[in-house]
């Protein structure tokens, strides 16, 4: 591309962006509407799992915090919803509201000591505390033990409500990650993922920053993990706290393209219809994921986003800095 | 008294298991720098292995544990050399997750083939108790994992440290450049160290297959437990593995004599996560003395 081509695509993208988004959303809300019963469900899968694919890239694609523990948030948000709604009958926004309050109080209680690790250290140190955390809630009588909730609450709700609050969940994660990689905030952070020193040096406030983006995290993350688990109407501990909710949005990540907006949303829609085409496949699904996840690594290590925007100079959601090339 | 000292021995004993459960995984890190998270399913694979060649082909363990380990260095060295090595260069995640990738594959095979039952290797010694004294007893698989993790340990310290292959592999390991110029291949030694640590997974395979039962998904547990091991001990330090093992055997027994066997597991994860807070580089790790 050109100087002038250049000049002429940011000329005409203001005009055919928001339009083009416009169009996108209209059709996303009014999908109810005109799509059917089974593609609707598969989209609150979509919506859902991108939405953890996003916060999964906030952590790590952009602020260089590998977490293996994200299924602490999702049980801590699946349970918060089935103990409210169900042992105390309460309505679900009480749900959601005590799944944002105790991800964030949790997130700043394991904050301390896990911010010491750095690297591997913080990727086992996070797995740990969500297995710690598993444990734990199959020997708290609070919980039900292992035996877990059934959660009524989730019959109650039409089909196209659940979707709308998807939507906002999904749609609301990419906002989220666009304004905090706009503000002062996101341009510390990548600074921080390129070089932790020197960003230091420069006047960065690197724990309050990792701070913040882990509180984000944790918040969408339980929150997400509601839905999950209204869309399941069943928690117990071991599905709450599973490391396959993780082995999924580092697999969408990978496979879209990990430091990209539009990375996670590829990844999440892939992974979503390839796991609804792989369940005719019960035994091989999973080793198909795996085969996949490696090959793409082999070929495309920065996913199949990152390899669209080597080729084609192509960038659907500009945050002013882009991610450093290796 | 008896059961808090019975604890302590078990504990003690236990943590040997645990030691060589993460030495494989500690010289992996500590030579290429690379968390294997395929390290707990390739061990649970061998215990497979050794199951299977022991039952239908071959009368001997000890036999079907060296046709193991036949194939499972070949399989970790074609495992580095064509995929690892691909992506090695690329920074730590690429690798990280084509490691990820591979224990999703095993442990799902493994479940294809042989189903979600618990299995166990079968010994004459493993129940026996052979030390049994008024106060405490040791059965026979506890003391033979006690005595093999030293052994192994051992001989791979001296390996590491006396031998020109040792010399080999630290070298692509403290600087790969230099190494690469004194006419180092550190490719291929990089892929040595990763069937050297296949070899270390096939004998804990086996000593935890005779001491415990497993399942297709059980390598994510002693992955965690390998991963407690080193963190505990520091990363790429083998002696700090054997101290690792030993805290986290007898946190774990501990945890179990005070607050009850539920606490046992729990208490050992919280074991690590104070040590890694108190020293985030492990107890004797590399990093430190250089």
């Amino acid at each position: 591309m050109n100087r002038t081509e250049i000049k002429e695509a940011r000329k005409t993208s203001p005009v055919i962006k928001p339009v083009i988004f416009a169009v996108i959303v209209l059709a996303l809300i009014s999908m109810p509407l005109w799509g059917s019963r089974y593609s609707l469900s598969v989209a609150v899968l979509v919506l859902l799992y991108l939405s953890l694919a996003q916060m999964w890239n906030l952590l790590s694609g952009y602020t260089g915090l590998t977490s293996l523990g994200q299924q602490a948030f999702i049980g801590i948000g699946g349970y918060a919803i089935a103990v409210t709604t169900q042992a105390y009958k309460m309505p679900l926004v009480a749900g959601f509201i005590v799944a944002g309050v105790v991800a964030v109080v949790f997130a700043l209680v394991i904050s301390a000591p896990i911010f010491k690790m750095s690297g591997v250290y913080f990727t086992i140190g996070t797995w740990i505390i969500a297995e710690a955390l598993y444990i734990f809630f199959v020997n708290w009588k609070f919980v039900n033990y292992g035996i877990g909730y059934p959660i009524t609450a989730a019959y109650r709700i039409r089909p196209e409500v659940m979707y709308w609050i998807s939507l906002v969940v999904g749609l609301g994660s990419i906002v989220i990650v666009v304004l905090v990689l706009r503000s002062r905030l996101g341009l510390g952070l990548m600074a921080i993922r390129d070089n932790a020193a020197s960003a230091e040096v420069r006047g960065v406030r690197l724990y309050r920053s990792k701070l913040i983006i882990f509180l984000i995290a944790a918040i969408w993350v339980a929150i997400t993990g509601c839905l999950l688990f209204m869309n399941q109407a069943y928690i117990i501990p071991s599905s709450a706290f599973s490391i396959d909710w993780t082995i999924a949005m580092v697999f969408m990540v990978i496979i879209g393209g990990s430091g990209t907006i539009e990375g996670p949303v590829i990844g999440a829609i892939v992974y979503i219809i390839l796991r609804q085409y792989l369940y005719n496949f019960p035994g091989i699904s999973n080793i198909i994921l795996g085969v996949i996840a490696i090959i793409i690594i082999l070929i495309a290590p920065k996913g199949i986003m990152g390899f669209i925007n080597k080729r084609f100079n192509l960038d659907i959601f500009s945050i002013r800095r882009k991610p450093k090339r290796k | 008294m008896q059961l808090l000292i019975q604890s302590i021995v078990t504990g003690i004993l236990l943590g040997g298991l645990y030691a060589i459960i993460g030495v494989g995984m500690s010289i992996i890190f500590g030579i290429m720098g690379l968390t294997n998270i395929a390290h707990g399913n390739l061990m649970i694979l061998s215990s497979f292995l050794i199951m299977v060649f022991s039952t239908q082909f071959v009368d001997s363990i000890i036999i079907a544990l060296l046709i193991t380990m036949v194939c499972m260095v070949i399989l970790g060295f074609l495992f580095q050399k064509f995929l690892v090595n691909a992506v090695i260069d690329k920074g730590d995640e690429p690798a990280l997750l084509v490691t990820f990738g591979l224990s999703i594959i095993i442990q799902n095979v493994l479940d294809l083939i042989f189903g979600a039952d618990a299995r166990s290797i079968a010994s004459d010694f493993a129940q026996v108790n052979v030390v049994s004294t008024k106060y405490f007893s040791i059965s026979g698989a506890y003391l033979a994992n006690f005595i093999v993790a030293i052994l192994v340990i051992a001989a791979l310290t001296l390996i590491i440290r006396g031998t020109y292959l040792g010399r080999a592999i630290r070298s692509a390991s403290d600087n790969t450049k230099a190494a690469e110029l004194m006419g180092v291949n550190t490719k291929l030694y990089y892929a040595i160290t990763m069937a050297i640590a296949m070899l270390t997974a096939c004998i804990a395979g086996l000593l935890v297959g005779n001491t415990f039962v497993f399942y297709p998904y059980s390598g994510t547990q002693y992955l965690i437990i390998a991963f407690g091991v080193v963190v505990i001990g520091g990363m790429g330090s083998i002696v700090g593995t054997m101290l690792g093992g030993l805290i986290l055997g007898l946190g774990q027994l501990l945890g179990a004599y005070f607050f009850g066997t539920g606490a046992q597991i729990l208490s050992g994860y919280i074991i690590m996560l104070v040590l890694l807070t108190i020293r985030p580089a492990g107890l004797l790790s590399n990093a430190k003395r250089k």
